[in-house]
């Protein structure tokens, strides 16, 4: 490998990282969300939409950064994904239906909803946050000077995955630590169990709404300064979500942490080394893939681990 | 269906009685235009610049003496109306010249009733190239054919860049892959050797691995066909990763519009531009034009505005020279139109598959502190282009 090949490849291998630990982030508030409601949240791309607008009018109003607004953005979208399920989704699972998955439905006319406000008040035209840091990188010439090779970090990319990762440790603490994190994790276990358990499950089904929310929503003040933001942006996210809650098996938080990174370095690869016009095509490919030869995700890989040892 | 024919009938009756009143002293003309639907925002843009025109015209004695009132019909951007439409003001109201429409398909349509009507049509905008190549004797284009829109900057690059070899990125739509292609072919035209040409997917978050691909083949410049949020998230990742070039050059598009500078901010400098029109371009009247234009509704037009506005200054010199009002003769006062305007000089060739299109020079923006300017054709330029460029490491 020439130090060029072996430059192009590091480079990508970086990128690739960076926007899977990004994709993770969101991936995981629908993977959670999956794993107590059993339903795709299909309105999860566009509660990034509305966190983006929140960072966005921040920013523009009062100056804040978008990572500071990850504060803000992320208790809001807590209490609209709560008040989402306890207003709308709860008193659907009481309602009889002719389609058993009209929870799902349900989730898709609020995506449509939201996308529709938005446009609505905020008109469709893109819009960025033209942050002074938007271009700082760091450079390996800059530390090493004799290196051969020439890598660069991007400031905003990177610390954009310090905070996902920083997010992720903070949810793994919670769910394994807290005895909220528990409750929700035995109703994602076994409904009926932890209802005898005395675990109060609909309540847990609010909570996690509003995480799974929220998680999104941060990464929503993440990808701002990176991206920009338009009011029909949610669907391509959604998409990406539903891949990565596949990828990593329906439920698994850590399958849809490692399923994250793998969709990010699997498309950056792509990208470099069949065209950047296949990247999308990549990521269905492992969709199919995943559905056809590793049904249950990464997740299922993870338990044959364990039970072997 | 009473009513409706009722309707119809006092319709045309009113038709006949305005035709019948202003014929005497106004000189009155009907543009079809897109005033509803997805293509009204240059077809508004495209009204008001007529109406700034006319305005002017009027205010200085009008054409030979007569006042110019202009009305515009909807087309709502479908061909089959802008053909009915045309159909009735050949038909119906005898307006010997027709001008008008925005998009190619439009003009087509509009093209085909008047050389078959024989009534000289004049196209504003459509780009097709397929437009002024089918032996209409009728039909006259100020707009430069699709095909040579990036002639200036091709002209710019034999000159000036002198490059060998170069990247070409694109949006995997009609408008960008055929802008990449044209590109490829002029490349090649002037011996330069298309390194990489690659599409991507509208809307892509990171093209960081493409870019460290081309990064790799070290092309001599880098063309990009995208709209502008794309535009500027590739040169901000382009200047993340310090991709060298002697030049970045855009496709008009996303790269021509203040926008672009505003969110690409530093790393927008320096970067050239294909465009047909721009406000500070050097022809008489055309900063004139662009300021009252944002005097009166708050922005700067694009060139689609200009085209407008200088429309109505080639008819007034057309009816002007010609001979009488009948269409033979304004078709051949048109055929002899050699006018400097707002967008640019306009004359009608016939050459390489062309019959009665106007071949002029584009222009090349750059970016220059922050700021588009016209750096070329050199005469037209209204500030020196800067080249060689620095490489990112020494920028500041």
């Amino acid at each position: 490998m020439t130090p060029v090949q072996l430059e192009v490849f590091l480079q990508t291998l970086i990128a690739g990282l960076l926007l899977g630990g990004l994709y993770a982030l969101i991936g995981l508030g629908m993977t959670l969300i999956m794993g107590v409601m059993k339903i795709i949240n299909l309105a999860h791309g566009e509660l990034m939409m509305v966190a983006m607008y929140i960072a966005y009018w921040m920013f523009v109003l009062f100056h804040i950064d978008p990572y500071l607004s990850v504060f803000i953005a992320t208790p809001v979208l807590f209490l609209l994904g709560a008040a989402i399920q306890k207003f709308l989704i709860n008193p659907m699972l009481k309602v009889e239906s002719i389609l058993p998955e009209n929870q799902v439905i349900l989730t898709v006319g609020i995506g449509m909803v939201l996308a529709n406000l938005a446009t609505l008040f905020f008109k469709s035209d893109y819009r960025s946050t033209p942050v002074d840091y938007a271009t700082s990188a760091f450079y390996l010439s800059d530390f090493w000077k004799a290196s051969p090779i020439e890598l660069s970090l991007s400031l905003p990319w990177a610390v954009s995955f310090i905070f996902a990762v920083g997010i992720t440790i903070a949810l793994w603490f919670f769910l394994a630590r807290t005895d909220t994190g528990k409750s929700i994790r035995a109703t994602a276990q076994d409904t009926d169990a932890a209802l005898l358990m005395g675990v109060n499950v609909k309540m847990m089904r609010v909570v996690t709404f509003g995480i799974g929310s929220g998680l999104v929503g941060a990464a929503g003040c993440l990808f701002l300064p990176i991206y920009y933001l338009f009011p029909s942006l949610g669907g391509q996210f959604t998409l990406i979500a539903f891949v990565i809650t596949i990828l990593g098996g329906l439920g698994s938080t850590v399958g849809a942490i490692i399923g994250g990174l793998i969709l990010g370095v699997f498309e950056s690869m792509t990208a470099t080394y069949i065209g950047m016009g296949w990247a999308p095509v990549g990521r269905f490919v492992v969709f199919v893939a995943c559905l056809i030869f590793l049904p249950g995700g990464v997740a299922s890989l993870l338990k044959k681990k364990r039970f072997g040892k | 269906m009473k009513r409706l024919s009722f309707v119809i009938l006092l319709f045309f009756i009113a038709c006949l009685f305005a035709v019948d009143v202003f014929a005497a002293e106004n000189l009155e003309l009907s543009i079809p235009l897109p005033l509803t639907g997805a293509q009204a925002k240059f077809g508004e843009m495209e009204k008001k610049s007529y109406e700034i025109a006319a305005e002017e015209i009027n205010a200085k004695g009008g054409i030979k003496g007569r006042k110019v009132v202009l009305t515009f019909e909807d087309s709502q951007g479908k061909p089959e109306i802008s053909r009915s439409i045309v159909e009735k003001l050949i038909d119906v109201k005898k307006q010997p010249v027709i001008i008008g429409e925005y998009s190619s398909s439009s003009s087509k349509a509009v093209a085909a009733v008047a050389n078959e009507r024989k009534v000289p049509y004049l196209v504003v905008t459509g780009a097709d190239d397929s437009i002024t190549q089918q032996n209409y004797k009728y039909v006259f284009r100020m707009n430069p054919s699709n095909a040579y829109y990036a002639t200036g900057l091709v002209s710019f690059l034999k000159e000036v860049v002198k490059p060998q070899s170069i990247a070409i990125l694109y949006e995997s739509s009609d408008f960008g892959t055929s802008g990449a292609d044209d590109m490829a072919k002029q490349a090649e035209k002037i011996g330069m050797k298309v390194l990489v040409k690659e599409k991507y997917e509208k809307g892509a978050v990171d093209f960081k691995p493409i870019l460290t691909k081309v990064k790799a083949e070290r092309p001599d410049m880098i063309y990009m066909v995208s709209y502008v949020m794309d535009a500027s998230l590739l040169m901000k990742q382009i200047k993340e990763l310090r991709v060298d070039a002697k030049l970045f050059a855009g496709g008009a598009a996303g790269f021509a519009i203040p926008e672009f500078v505003d969110n690409a901010k530093d790393a927008a400098e320096y970067v050239v531009t294909a465009t047909l029109w721009c406000t500070m371009a050097k022809y008489p009247g055309a900063s004139e034009f662009a300021e009252k234009y944002k005097k009166l509704y708050g922005d700067y037009p694009s060139y689609h505005g200009a085209e407008a506005y200088s429309a109505l200054y080639i008819t007034k010199d057309v009816l002007e020279r010609a001979k009488s009002m009948g269409p033979e003769d304004i078709r051949e006062a048109m055929k002899a139109t050699n006018i400097m305007t707002a967008f640019g000089p306009v004359k009608f060739e016939d050459k390489e598959g062309y019959q009665n299109q106007n071949f002029m020079d584009t222009l090349v923006l750059q970016v220059i502190n922050g700021k588009h300017h016209c750096i070329w054709p050199e005469k037209y330029a209204s500030k020196k282009y800067i080249y060689p460029i620095p490489v990112w490491r020494e920028r500041k």
